[in-house]
């Protein structure tokens, strides 16, 4: 066990490397509103399933480097992903036994909570946001999240990474 | 978030974390490069000929304007050395390329590929092609941040070019509008107006388009007109910047140098005898004397010919000031 996990355990910073990627790659003006939070995704993702790997520091440390490609204040992105980080743990137990729509739910809401969060902190350094549009990309990941959560589960079990 | 917002001390760490994760930016950008590449590859002949001719009849144009701007410049610098003022007739640039776009659509910022180590500062202005883009504002070693014109939280002081009427255009989060700000219900301005910028503020160099008014409304219940205007750079499609390195010293300090090489030029005036006739007679000190002196003995003389004459004076000062 201890070797495979020396193993694969870069497979899960691959993820998130893939997942900054992802989070800064150019699209269309009009879908940027829409936007998944794909960090948030992957982080609750692998808390969920390994969450003696992936914990509130990786969360923090990651949200360190959003905030440094978006330009915010050190420290926002960072804040917002360990609350996520944190509900998702807190649930943790209860989450791994649900179907996939009542986890999409339960994701929709954490992110929800997350994203208004972040609307709050924005409107504090100086730079309100005009609409509540941002919660869009909110509901864009819950809908995503039965896929990414197959996907992953899938690399999991055949990578054995625990 | 507090110690990022008040103090200076995460700047460097920030720098350098961004020297790593600003790749994302460039990887993420790979596909589009390599389609361009590819489209590079195999453009058809007969579009690269076509190309060809619209950029030689381009540059013809612009030779036959850059030749009416010399003469002009010249007459400004003139002008100005009568008043004895120094402003800027040229400024250094340097060209830099977009990398990347800030992903929140609420926010107008965009990554450029210049940053601290290729001489880059905070608030330094950045046109395109047609006008003004905006400002830097956050400095990597190798990339940097700039805040443009249409980004809500960014405010520009202009002139209205006809007049000289000043004003404050302000963001508004839409990429093709500005606003002017508390411009009087009586003042002199209307569709079309070309807005340059007045230099006040000390950020923006002064005289560069930034705008032109498309819509003036008068609301007689409103202390003040409504004035929106289109930024004149394409700020949403420009790929290729320009960085303006403008002068930092005082004026004085520029007055001084100016002198100085103005001296030095007339010591070499003098001591070489084989320059052009024109430049040697009337052209070197032209400058100091009063433009009567040269405008009578040269008035049928293309506007070329004169600005060609007298260019030494102007283009001493300028070589210096850029030190």
């Amino acid at each position: 066990m201890a070797v495979s996990r020396r193993n694969h355990g870069w497979l899960i910073w691959l993820t998130f490397a893939l997942g900054l990627l992802l989070s800064v790659s150019p699209m269309p003006q009009f879908m940027e509103v829409f936007r998944p939070m794909w960090l948030a995704l992957l982080v609750s993702f692998w808390t969920l399933a390994v969450p003696n790997r992936v914990g509130m520091t990786t969360a923090f440390v990651l949200g360190l480097a959003e905030d440094v490609l978006y330009g915010t204040l050190l420290g926002q992105n960072a804040l917002i992903l360990t609350l996520i980080t944190f509900l998702v743990l807190s649930l943790q137990q209860r989450l791994r036994m649900f179907p996939m729509w009542q986890q999409s739910l339960v994701i929709l809401v954490i992110f929800g909570i997350a994203q208004l969060i972040q609307l709050w902190l924005s409107a504090l350094t100086g730079n309100r946001l005009p609409t509540l549009a941002l919660v869009w990309s909110a509901v864009i990941s819950a809908l995503l999240w039965p896929w990414i959560s197959f996907a992953l589960r899938d690399l999991r079990r055949r990578l054995h990474i625990n | 978030m507090v110690v990022d917002a008040r103090f200076d001390v995460l700047k460097p760490v920030r720098s350098q974390m961004g020297l790593v994760l600003m790749e994302s930016y460039w990887i993420t950008d790979l596909p589009q490069r390599a389609w361009q590449g590819v489209a590079g590859q195999f453009g058809s002949r007969t579009e690269l000929i076509a190309e060809n001719e619209k950029l030689k009849t381009e540059a013809l144009l612009l030779q036959g304007r850059l030749q009416k701007l010399a003469a002009l410049t010249e007459q400004n610098v003139r002008l100005r050395e009568l008043l004895n003022s120094s402003a800027l007739v040229n400024e250094k640039v340097e060209v830099a390329e977009l990398i990347g776009v800030d992903p929140n659509p609420f926010t107008h910022r965009i990554l450029i590929n210049k940053g601290e180590r290729d001489g880059v500062f905070l608030g330094q202005p950045v046109l395109d092609a047609r006008g003004l883009m905006g400002q830097v504002v956050e400095l990597m070693p190798y990339t940097s941040r700039v805040l443009l014109l249409t980004d809500t939280t960014h405010s520009i002081p202009v002139q209205v070019n006809r007049n000289g009427l000043r004003a404050i255009a302000s963001g508004t989060g839409n990429p093709e509008r500005l606003e002017l700000r508390h411009v009087a219900d009586t003042a002199d301005i209307k569709e079309g107006d070309l807005l340059v910028s007045s230099g006040m503020g000390q950020r923006f160099p002064a005289g560069y388009p930034v705008a032109t008014v498309n819509e003036v409304i008068h609301d007689s219940g409103q202390p003040f007109a409504i004035v929106r205007a289109i930024p004149t750079a394409a700020l949403n499609r420009s790929r290729y910047m320009l960085l303006v390195f403008s002068d930092r010293r005082s004026p004085e300090q520029r007055a001084t140098d100016a002198a100085i090489a103005q001296e030095e030029a007339d010591r070499k005036g003098a001591s070489a005898p084989g320059q052009p006739a024109p430049a040697n007679g009337q052209g070197v000190p032209a400058a100091g004397a009063p433009a009567t002196s040269a405008a009578p003995a040269t008035p049928t003389v293309p506007p070329a010919a004169p600005a060609a004459a007298p260019a030494t004076p102007a283009a001493a000062p300028a070589h210096t000031r850029r030190q």
